[in-house]
């Protein structure tokens, strides 16, 4: 048995090499145009939150090709699906990479993906985009030269907003509950809530973290409410957010809640009803109905999109920021020139976000973050602004 | 055996061509397939390892993730923490690993099959729950980076240099396996398998055995989770789900059962099936629109060759290979 | 009171699934480790009844469990059924290949989103005040008394009907059992059939309380050390079991670290395996079985 291991390890690593010559070929663009990499999880577990950006994205840039592209030249967007995988995120980075003249890459994935693409890109001097998916601290000032994000949700920022809106509700001398996932991203922002509310002069009464199969949140809810909170703020994914509150509601709790605003905010005011749980976010919602939203809407519609319209605004942003950079590193572009425009660049977002996207030499996040507050008003049975646009200086 | 006895020569010439042709290939190759290439060594290191422990000695274990990431986050920590050179970490991501293989060895002692499956869960939840505080308290939400090791005042990177190594580390440990099984140590485990009283009986010492299966597995699983860390850059709990697990038992299953080259197949199978169900979609009209289904299927797929396996080929790949050979290689196998 | 509330429900739940893995492994000595999954495919059932009738809720909830029972069937005789004769290994493997499969298509069919049957059924939910002042869902109320009825029903099919009986027998001599000619088969596949329904009403109701996603299957994961703690082939053990877990669960979040919930029940399984490994209530003979 063992003695022909190596026998057999020779002939099917070769037959099997062979075999993924044919498999992974990634078809070849033509050179009159601009190369764009994509990796994300497209399909897999958390593919609900990413794969309608992805779907966008695509939409957008079909849009401005359809329209004569960017300085008389087409946008070809290579898309990859990781699944949320580190490896496959790896392999696609090198196979995105191994391109001719690629000038861009994009992540569109789980945060387990980044180091592996965050190498293989800064090696090739390749700069890489974050859209949709978390902002790796390295875009904040002093930021690293290749990595930039346009990413609605940001660590740290999100929880000041956050309490700030609290506090201009309730003042600060209030019991706060706080909840998370028991994923690290989730934790970490949490336990920064936790001290600064210390510092604002809230008094932080209960923290919960809810493993992400709990068959229960009222276990965790009961102990939460028996620190009897004015305030339960939540930053972590959508489930999370939303049984914890489910389950505080069926204790009978009355108070009030706020949860970071993801992608599925607008179905699920609409669903929940709840007139004490506000969304925080940086995006947008259709109920806005800007002119924008209408022509993604009607784009989403055209192409027979299996998202609704209002999942899509995150990779609508990211599409506009692609082309702003292409169009401003000219024709012929280079990796380094594509870089050096979006290192001075300047977005109008057209009212999806409070205000323009603009990046600096130094900051690859965005010089101002906007937040608006959103509700389901019971009284008009329908959504509405609670908190209209506030502008964080990012320093 | 007794053919390779007969013609030494052939098999020695045999062994070195496909030595020569392993350590070519990253020449003729791009650097996509060099790291299929790499991804499949580092699979290999760990069904070899796994397929030690269940193929030879008896012993089921859901718990390999759980090794991985134990190794994985050793050399994580000591980069983070220390900033210890690759010949520090790797040798203390194995003790690791042989440390935590005996403590879970332990229930084996008492615990049969099913019930040390359950067992060696428990080592994994543990594992993952220990790496996910360290992540939160260090504020490393995205997980740890890893720079590459280096090997006399130069980086380890890329795929050629990282394809090398993880073959002679794959090689090394094939061999070191092969040795294990047939020597004493091998006949005892296979004795354990076959019937644990009667091994008893006959004077081995079960328990000792089990044990060393236990910290020999778990050691060179914990090395694989380590030379993982290096080569991906990064080490995070995600990278190491119950799934993962399950992958490598499918490996040693689809590969073959009590087989060393059983575990290379299986490992090659399944590392490069979830590309080949994405080649064979893409192919079909209109693929953009299935786009999405591609990881459900690819999941779907992956459970029916599981199940294909142990219904219809219980012998796995290793057996359609030995059904399949020439007769005239066959005529002097036993 | 609410702990105490919170405990009933928790182990009310682990135990509704946990006979699952009791039923099957008792007649079979098959490990069922795709039982969340059929769980899930039965809470997802109640999803496409919900969409594709006008029915009552209580009509669809009883449509969709009587389907899965089909289900339950249709694996063990289309799968589970070759595997006979074969090391028992090979088949809780095969039921691990099973799950992975069974994700796999409940993602094609119905998509990864969050569902919320109880909502297209048009069920409320609404808290009810207990004595003491614990407070309990309706739903998760139905639970607690659907897992009373179902162990209550078992223990009396198992005891009193003619094929309980023959279950009984085929579980500790299959081959003496198979001589008296009781169809082995037949009994599999009802074994099969009411685990699958059992485990399906837990996953129907918990998909009404609390919406459905595919980490339905985790939780059915979670309550396997449940029965491995009361012994594998004891249903009174799965109760005793649920009872110790959901306690030291629920206990552990409100007086220690929340964070500690989804360790526990494996640390008291394995303190249980080391000291009693043949579980709690189960037969010691059976460890020489596996």
């Amino acid at each position: 048995m063992g003695n022909n291991g190596e026998n057999v390890m020779q002939k099917s690593i070769l037959s099997s090499l062979a075999v993924c010559a044919l498999l992974v070929a990634v078809p070849a663009q033509a050179a009159d145009e601009y190369a764009v990499g994509l990796s994300g999880a497209i399909t897999g577990p958390v593919a609900g939150t990413y794969a309608p950006a992805v779907e966008a994205l695509r939409l957008y840039i079909d849009k401005v090709n359809a329209a004569g592209g960017v300085n008389g030249h087409p946008i070809h967007l290579i898309v990859q699906d990781d699944q949320g995988q580190p490896s496959m995120g790896a392999t696609n980075a090198k196979k995105l990479l191994g391109q001719d003249n690629l000038l861009l890459l994009l992540n569109t994935s789980l945060s387990s993906t980044y180091a592996p693409m965050i190498a293989e890109s800064q090696r090739a001097g390749v700069p890489l985009l974050f859209a949709a998916s978390v902002c790796p601290k390295e875009v904040y000032p002093p930021a690293q030269p290749t990595l930039f994000c346009t990413t609605a949700f940001a660590s740290q920022f999100d929880s000041r907003a956050t309490l700030a809106f609290v506090k201009e509700k309730s003042g600060t001398s209030i019991n706060l509950g706080l909840a998370a996932m028991s994923i690290p991203l989730s934790r970490g922002e949490i336990d920064y809530a936790e001290g600064l509310a210390g510092e604002m002069g809230m008094k932080a009464v209960d923290k919960e973290i809810v493993p992400p199969a709990a068959p229960d949140y009222t276990p965790f809810a009961t102990k939460l409410q028996q620190a009897s909170p004015d305030w339960v703020y939540s930053w972590a994914p959508w489930v999370t957010e939303v049984k914890t509150l489910e389950a505080l509601r069926k204790l009978g709790w009355e108070g009030n809640y706020i949860g970071w605003g993801h992608i599925e905010t607008e179905g699920e005011l609409a669903r929940l009803k709840d007139g004490k749980f506000y969304a925080i976010g940086a995006n947008a919602l259709f109920s806005d109905r800007l002119p924008v939203q209408q022509d993604i809407t009607a784009t989403a519609t055209a192409a027979n999109s299996t998202y609704a319209a209002n999942l899509m605004t995150e990779g609508w942003i990211a599409g506009m920021v692609v082309e702003a950079a292409l169009k401003q590193a000219g024709w012929p572009a280079t990796p380094e020139k594509v870089l050096a425009a979006m290192s001075h660049l300047k977005v109008d977002t057209k009212g999806l976000r409070g205000g323009p996207l603009e990046w600096t030499a130094d900051n690859h996040f965005r010089t101002r973050q906007y937040y608006r507050v959103y509700r389901w008003n019971p009284a008009s049975n329908g959504i509405e602004v609670v908190k209209d646009w506030t502008a964080y200086e990012v320093h | 055996m007794s053919e390779a006895a007969r013609r030494p020569l052939l098999r020695t010439a045999l062994l070195a061509a496909a030595g020569l042709v392993l350590l070519l290939l990253p020449l003729a190759t791009t650097p996509l397939l060099l790291d299929l290439g790499c991804q499949v060594l580092l699979a290999c290191i760990g069904a070899l390892s796994l397929m030690l422990l269940t193929g030879f000695a008896g012993q089921v274990s859901l718990g390999h993730a759980g090794l991985l990431a134990a190794g994985a986050f050793t050399v994580g920590i000591l980069v983070k923490e220390a900033t210890a050179p690759f010949w520090v970490t790797l040798p203390a991501a194995a003790i690791a690993g042989a440390l935590l293989g005996l403590l879970f060895g332990l229930p084996s002692l008492r615990l049969r099959a099913l019930y040390l499956a359950v067992s060696s869960l428990a080592l994994h939840f543990i594992v993952i729950y220990l790496g996910g505080e360290y992540e939160t308290l260090r504020g490393l939400s995205t997980g740890i980076m890893v720079d590459p090791p280096r090997l006399f005042g130069h980086e380890l990177y890329g795929g050629r240099a990282w394809y090398i190594l993880l073959l002679v580390v794959a090689m090394a440990v094939l061999l070191a396996c092969r040795n294990l099984v047939r020597s004493r140590t091998g006949r005892a485990w296979a004795a354990i398998r076959a019937h644990e009283t009667v091994a008893a009986a006959l004077g081995i010492a079960v328990a000792r055995h089990k044990l060393l299966a236990f910290v020999i597995s778990s050691a060179f699983t914990a090395l694989a989770g380590g030379l993982f860390a290096y080569y991906r850059g990064f080490v995070s709990i995600e990278a190491f789900s119950l799934y993962l697990s399950i992958q490598y038992v499918a490996m040693i299953i689809i590969g073959g059962m009590g087989s060393l080259g059983g575990a290379i197949l299986g490992a090659l199978f399944v590392t490069l099936f979830p590309y080949g169900i994405e080649a064979a979609l893409s192919t079909l009209p209109h693929a953009d629109r299935y786009a999405g289904a591609m990881f459900a299927s690819n999941y779907a797929a992956f459970g029916l060759v599981m199940i294909f396996f142990l219904v219809f080929e219980p012998q796995g790949l290793i057996g359609l290979w030995r059904r399949w050979r020439p007769a005239s290689a066959k005529a002097g196998r036993p | 009171m609410q702990l105490a509330v919170n405990i009933v429900v928790l182990a009310a739940t682990y135990a509704l699934i946990a006979c699952g893995y009791v039923l099957i492994y008792r007649v079979s000595r098959v490990l069922n480790l795709a039982h969340g999954e059929l769980m899930m495919v039965g809470a997802y059932l109640l999803v496409t009844v919900a969409s594709a009738s006008a029915l009552p809720p209580l009509l669809a909830v009883g449509l969709a469990a009587a389907l899965s029972l089909g289900v339950g069937v249709l694996v063990h005789l289309f799968l589970m059924r070759r595997l006979t004769g074969q090391p028992a290994l090979a088949a809780v493997l095969t039921t691990i290949g099973l799950g992975i499969l069974l994700r796999g298509l409940v993602v094609l069919l119905w998509s990864a989103e969050q569902q919320h049957p109880a909502q297209s059924l048009g069920l409320a939910n609404p808290p009810i005040t207990l004595f003491g002042g614990g407070r309990i869902s309706t739903l998760s109320l139905a639970l607690v008394l659907t897992t009373g009825a179902v162990y209550g029903g078992l223990f009396a099919f198992l005891r009193f009907s003619r094929w309980g009986i023959r279950m009984r027998a085929a579980g500790q001599n299959p081959l003496l059992a198979a001589q008296r000619g009781i169809n082995l088969n037949g009994i599999y596949a009802v074994a099969w059939g009411l685990s699958t329904f059992t485990g399906s009403v837990a996953g129907i109701l918990i998909a009404l309380d609390s919406g459905l996603d595919t980490t339905m299957a985790t939780i059915g994961l979670k309550a396997f050390p449940v029965a491995l703690v009361g012994g594998l082939d004891s249903l009174l053990g799965s109760l005793l079991g649920a009872l110790i877990v959901a306690t030291a669960e629920v206990v552990l979040i409100q007086y220690v670290d929340p964070l500690l919930s989804d360790v526990v029940p494996f640390l008291i399984l394995m303190a249980v395996l080391l000291a009693r490994p043949w579980g709690l209530f189960g037969s010691r003979e059976e460890l020489d079985r596996v």
